[in-house]
């Protein structure tokens, strides 16, 4: 009855249009009020403590660091270095996009940062190179999903933070996924290319290569900043966070200088390296304090800011949600039935599945994970099913919820940088969507690809 | 939108200013932290407690900012379906519904800040009573509270169709796009003057 009550009041909400985490977190105050003796403060307590959650800490970092790699020119020299690698093949414009989008993946936590960070830029130069339109949407709808699976990824964060998993350990869980959808999309563009003659670029020449990488590197380097610092042990995830924040701020106000007080004072090619570098580690001290108030920095604070709170807002309703949830002992009640009615795990995931691709139309990711993920962690643990595994289907559902109508955000980022009607991306999108759903078969039922990096690097989980 | 006023304008720049202030500064604390373990190899207690607090206030004082500017998400394919005068009431529905949230979180909230008050227990490792950073809980609805009271004005008038990301933030998306476009287009000339890197990446390599 109670149960009932909140999923059909949340749905209620939801439907009438009410903002997501106004539905959640109504549904559950609701719920609360009406059958529990739970009291009113301690409503406003469990919201206030997702704001003191160490783990959920790590979110508006990433999200903040993402917003300084996407304003400062990062994603144009990671193209850049995508294009001269495999620019030459057939539809090679396409596959050194999704190329580029697994860069950005893997220094920025978000799938919509990604679209925007690298569709606005590679969209109009396939158009330009004489791909349609619909072919560059959605390759690059599809291929921003990989934002959330590449480490690292705010929703892996939400998920850690919801079943007390480690971040680390899911984050290194991620890479080799990652990788493999990537590649599958970058087939599917170069069948799909010699099937359509789409156009190739002249072989890029070993000397532009390097440049091109040389001018990225510092992009880059974030990889090792991130990944490097957590793994080898000099910072927790969200420190991690927080200095990638920082040293994004650097790069794009005094190493790029696409931002900023620097912007108009490029660095003169014809010094030495020494010069420059020594220069430029002399005008980033001076001109330090102007960078941080700078209209440009301020902008990039408040769209993150905008982000995190919006986020935020939906997280701690959901975390209400999750906690009526609970309180109820529900997601104990179907372990129970689950267990008991016999299911072998492949059934199990079957059902996960189903469940997480609907779920995924309607809601946003952080907020299906949140409610999912107490419910579908214990009956996973009962059967076995590592937790890391579990960690990485939901993800790679939430990536196929992020292109399906009708709350994508994908979507929505993608008609908004090329104007297309979300109808008409839906569409552009679909063929790229079923190589995400063969990709999401083989990560569901071949556990191994999740889980031989992290114990790996980690050691066998004890389970 | 509210902002056109004189008051209006002055009022985002503080909510805006005050949104990018404690960003700032919670990374700062954090990143400082960091820093000050391996060069200095000491550490703040009371750094962590501080910059939850700041999320804390940042998040909840601009709530009412994100429903000002049509910040937060949600579905309106059903309510697409009806015609304007329809949406419209939906709108308001929702609004109410929006006003019930802020309004039952404020009664909790309120009762909680007070106990807290009048049993003065201290924050865990920042020396100040626990109902001074708490309070931004009552503050953040009220605003909140006020907002969907604005925005369910607004739409009573006309001057607002809903709530969510719609229109709204695809215009966002245009204004970047075009600024990009800008930024570009400079980077070219620039590029052309001191022979860097290629600014378009959908250019093909030479």
């Amino acid at each position: 009855m109670t149960i009932a009550f909140l999923f059909i009041a949340l749905f209620g909400l939801l439907l009438i249009g009410v903002p997501i985490a106004v539905s959640l977190g109504l549904a559950s105050a609701l719920t609360i009020m009406l059958f529990s003796n739970d009291s009113l403060a301690s409503i406003a307590l469990k919201f206030f403590e997702t704001m003191e959650h160490y783990t959920l800490l790590a979110i508006p970092f990433f999200i903040l660091s993402s917003a300084f790699l996407s304003t400062g020119g990062v994603a144009r020299r990671l193209i850049r270095f995508a294009t001269a690698l495999v620019g030459h093949m057939h539809g090679g414009l396409a596959m050194a996009s999704v190329l580029a989008c697994m860069f950005f993946a893997a220094v920025s936590g978000s799938s919509p940062a990604t679209v925007v960070a690298i569709g606005s830029i590679v969209i109009a130069g396939m158009v330009k190179a004489g791909y349609t339109k619909e072919f560059a949407a959605g390759v690059i709808c599809n291929s921003g999903t990989l934002g959330i699976l590449i480490p690292p990824s705010i929703v892996m964060v939400v998920y850690a933070a919801a079943t007390d998993s480690s971040v680390g350990r899911l984050f290194m869980a991620g890479v080799i996924p990652g990788l493999i959808a990537g590649l599958m999309l970058m087939i599917g563009i170069y069948v799909a290319a010699r099937y359509l003659k789409l156009p190739r670029q002249p072989r890029a020449a070993f000397g532009e290569i390097w440049e091109s990488l040389k001018d990225a590197i510092w992009g880059l380097m974030l990889i090792v900043v991130i990944m490097g610092g957590i793994y080898g042990g000099i910072f927790t995830p969200t420190e991690a966070a927080a200095v990638a924040a920082v040293y994004a701020f650097a790069v794009s106000l005094f190493v790029y200088r696409d931002m900023g007080p620097l912007k108009t004072r490029a660095a003169d090619p014809d010094v030495p390296f020494i010069g420059r570098f020594a220069k430029g580690c002399v005008e980033s001290i001076l001109y330090l304090p102007a960078g941080m108030v700078h209209e440009d920095t301020r902008k990039v604070l408040l769209d993150a800011g905008k982000m995190t709170i919006m986020l935020l807002f939906i997280i701690g309703n959901a975390m209400l949600f999750a906690h009526v949830l609970t309180t109820e002992r529900i997601p104990h009640a179907i372990t129970e039935t689950i267990i008991s009615a016999g299911f072998e795990p492949w059934m199990f995931l079957i059902i996960v599945n189903i469940i997480l691709l609907i779920a995924g139309n309607f809601m946003e990711p952080s907020a299906i994970l949140l409610i999912m993920a107490p419910i579908l962690f214990p009956i996973a643990v009962k059967l076995g099913i590592d937790p890391i595994h579990l960690g990485i289907i939901m993800v790679v559902n939430m990536e196929i919820g992020l292109i399906t109508p009708p709350v994508g955000l994908n979507l929505f980022v993608t008609s908004g940088i090329t104007g297309m009607s979300i109808l008409q991306v839906v569409k552009a999108a679909f063929p790229w969507l079923m190589i995400l759903l063969v990709f999401l078969v083989l990560v569901t039922y071949v556990p191994t690809i999740s889980t031989f990096l992290p114990d790996l690097v980690f050691g066998k989980a004890i389970s | 939108m509210s902002g056109d006023s004189r008051l209006g304008r002055v009022v985002n720049t503080i909510e805006e200013g005050l949104i990018a202030l404690l960003f700032a500064a919670m990374t700062l604390v954090t990143f400082s932290q960091v820093v000050a373990r391996y060069v200095f190899n000491s550490g703040a207690v009371w750094a962590l407690e501080l910059t939850t607090y700041l999320f804390a206030w940042m998040v909840l004082i601009g709530i009412s900012y994100g429903v000002k500017v049509n910040a937060h998400l949600g579905v309106d394919a059903f309510v697409r379906l009806f015609d304007s005068r329809k949406q419209r009431i939906f709108a308001l529905v929702a609004v109410a519904a929006g006003l019930a949230y802020a309004g039952i979180l404020f009664t909790g909230s309120w009762e909680y800040v007070g106990k807290l008050y009048k049993i003065g227990i201290e924050a865990e490792d920042i020396e100040i009573p626990r109902w001074i950073p708490m309070s931004a809980l009552p503050i953040g609805l009220s605003l909140l509270f006020f907002r969907f009271a604005q925005a369910g004005w607004m739409i009573v008038t006309g001057r607002k169709s809903g709530l969510l990301i719609g229109d709204e933030a695809q215009d966002t998306i245009r204004q970047h796009l075009e600024q990009m476009r800008q930024e570009n287009e400079a980077g070219k000339v620039d590029s052309a003057s001191n022979n860097s890197s290629d600014s378009d990446g959908g250019a093909p390599p030479r």
